[in-house]
């Protein structure tokens, strides 16, 4: 009897654990998408008069910054992928006596707090004109999705063994045919998943872009951040945060449904910012 | 005779296959050098010269010009900055503290059951790839004095009375932070915590260990590697996060980073802003990788 009593006590603890930190979690996101569908920032109790007329306000600024923000995400994934697919295999396949520094070097600007990251491009970008354009905006996201890359493609190309290369070059294929025929068919599912991560890890980067945006090259995170500085919380802003939660969802399902849920733990992507 | 100058042939043949394998070793390096270059330069010209420049910039005196450790020694002594310094420091040691805490029996269980991980993992990670200013939202329409829902319920109540101004407070940032913290502790320790044999911690149970101990003896030790690694992102994260500190802020700074940013923008001390930074980067450096070379060294004893 006893020994039952005490597994109910402790199921009954786990459940008011879990139920604790996934509502904790959820609860604040919630309040978010109610307040956009109430279009007021008291958020009420009363359900019956959900409306767009928030999503309906959100002014032309915001959707330009967030057209921006996917235009210059998607163009640094693609170059950075580009860039860090042949450095990997360099890096896995060359056996060169320097690799760990030459990854090392890549991988920098993880390491570097992005804030400061930002501060010295800010200098930088001063001297040669680069601050507050597009240009400076797309150099800066690439080097932090060239290291996420080359992380990335590293451990996908010491998955894979080199006999598949090496087999393909005996039976008379050159190098070149050697990689594109073999190689590139057996990375293409992992390049995909990494384009996503890189991809979402660049939409929602704000520390790193935050000083060297201006009003015409301005991140949707950094508009987010400055309209509250500028205005305090508004029913649009809240509706363009809800549209950031709906990205994330969706990203989410995606890789849930192509990889299943295992991919999301463990520390492949950092989350900074 | 013939077995002499064929011997030479031979030797020659050697000799030039020797030299032709080594040219084409040199060529193969060659084309591995070149693939790498691309890379390299990118992260030279976006990462390096950047870095090297504030660095640079922040000895060279702003008015006169010239080699200068004043805004170093400025730095340093000044009681404010130093102040700032340790509370966010502390701020961010308590915040990973906590954050572990509370993650990590969420993270065995999503270890240990696979149904509750595929149901949970997903949704718990949404807050992971938002920008943080989106969770500064919900902070505000959680906790803002009068309108936030916490503070009506609580008033609704009668638990307290009137508005409650913690979220622009110090305690504020630190909620904000540790609602982060979790997120990424859960994904980070549960990754860890697959990887342990649950037969070792089932053999303790058989052996007579409470189910406790045999977490705390068993698993506990070997999910270290995870605990320190997830425990110098979430702190590295927190000491250099610039929106919510700003967000939330009251009238005494609490973040480093709102110093910084403020000689950079509005004082216009841009040397002295540089300074400030490269000594926030030694620190966040330092955390990475004294987590690495006690990650190294972990891997070697086990």
């Amino acid at each position: 009897m006893p020994r039952g009593l005490t597994r109910f006590f402790t199921n009954l603890g786990w459940t008011v654990y879990v139920a604790a930190i996934v509502t904790w979690l959820l609860f604040p996101l919630a309040l978010i998408l109610l307040s956009s569908f109430q279009g007021t920032i008291s958020i009420t109790t009363d359900v019956t008069n959900l409306n767009l007329s928030a999503y309906e306000k959100i002014p032309d600024r915001y959707w330009n910054s967030l057209w921006f923000t996917i235009q210059i995400s998607v163009v640094a994934t693609v170059a950075a992928l580009l860039v860090s697919v042949p450095a990997a295999w360099a890096m896995v396949r060359g056996k060169l006596a320097e690799r760990r520094f030459l990854s090392n070097v890549v991988l920098l600007p993880d390491v570097v707090p992005h804030i400061i990251l930002g501060i010295a491009l800010l200098t930088l970008y001063m001297q040669v004109g680069l601050a507050k354009t597009w240009l400076g905006m797309l150099l800066a996201m690439l080097s932090l999705s060239l290291a996420m890359g080359l992380r990335f493609t590293e451990a996908l190309l010491e998955g894979l063994p080199e006999e598949y290369e090496l087999a393909a070059e005996t039976m008379g294929a050159n190098k070149l045919q050697a990689l594109w025929l073999i190689l590139m068919p057996l990375m293409a599912p992992g390049l995909a998943t990494a384009a996503l991560f890189i991809f979402i890890s660049n939409m929602v980067t704000f520390e790193l872009l935050f000083f060297i945006s201006g009003p015409n090259a301005s991140p949707i995170a950094v508009r987010l951040f400055s309209d509250i500085i500028d205005r305090g919380i508004m029913p649009h802003s809240v509706a363009m945060a809800s549209i950031m939660i709906y990205i994330s969802i969706a990203f989410y399902a995606i890789v849930a449904l192509t990889l299943g849920p295992k991919y999301l733990a463990g520390s492949n992507v950092s989350r900074k910012g | 005779m013939t077995t002499a100058s064929g011997k030479a042939t031979a030797d020659v043949a050697a000799t030039a296959i020797s030299a032709l394998t080594r040219k084409r070793h040199l060529r193969r390096e060659m084309l591995y050098r070149l693939c790498a270059m691309p890379a390299i330069l990118v992260t030279v010209c976006i990462t390096l010269v950047p870095m090297g420049l504030l660095l640079w910039l922040s000895l060279q005196d702003q008015r006169e010009g010239g080699f200068s450790l004043r805004y170093y020694i400025a730095t340093l002594t000044d009681s404010f900055f130093l102040r700032t310094l340790g509370t966010t420091l502390s701020i961010a040691l308590g915040v990973t503290v906590v954050s572990i805490i509370l993650a990590m029996p969420l993270a065995y269980l999503l270890a240990r059951k696979t149904l509750l991980r595929n149901i949970i993992m997903p949704v718990i990670s949404v807050p992971r790839m938002l920008p943080f200013v989106v969770v500064g939202y919900a902070m505000i329409l959680l906790m803002a004095p009068v309108t936030g829902v916490l503070i009506q319920a609580l008033n609704a109540l009668g638990i307290v009375d009137g508005p409650l101004f913690f979220l622009f407070d110090w305690p504020g940032q630190a909620i904000a932070f540790g609602y982060s913290g979790i997120v990424v502790a859960t994904a980070v320790l549960s990754g860890v915590l697959m990887s342990v044999d649950r037969q070792l911690e089932q053999a303790a149970v058989s052996m007579g260990a409470s189910p406790l101990r045999a977490f705390g003896e068993i698993t506990l030790p070997l999910a270290v590697p995870g605990i320190i690694a997830a425990s110098a992102l979430i702190f590295t994260t927190i000491i250099t996060a610039y929106s919510v500190p700003v967000i939330l802020n009251g009238r005494v700074p609490y973040m480093i980073s709102i110093i910084i940013a403020s000689n950079l923008l509005t004082l216009q001390q841009h040397h002295l802003a540089y300074a400030q930074a490269i000594i926030v980067t030694v620190i966040a450096i330092s955390v990475t990788v004294a987590a690495q070379m006690v990650l190294a060294r972990y891997g070697r004893r086990v």
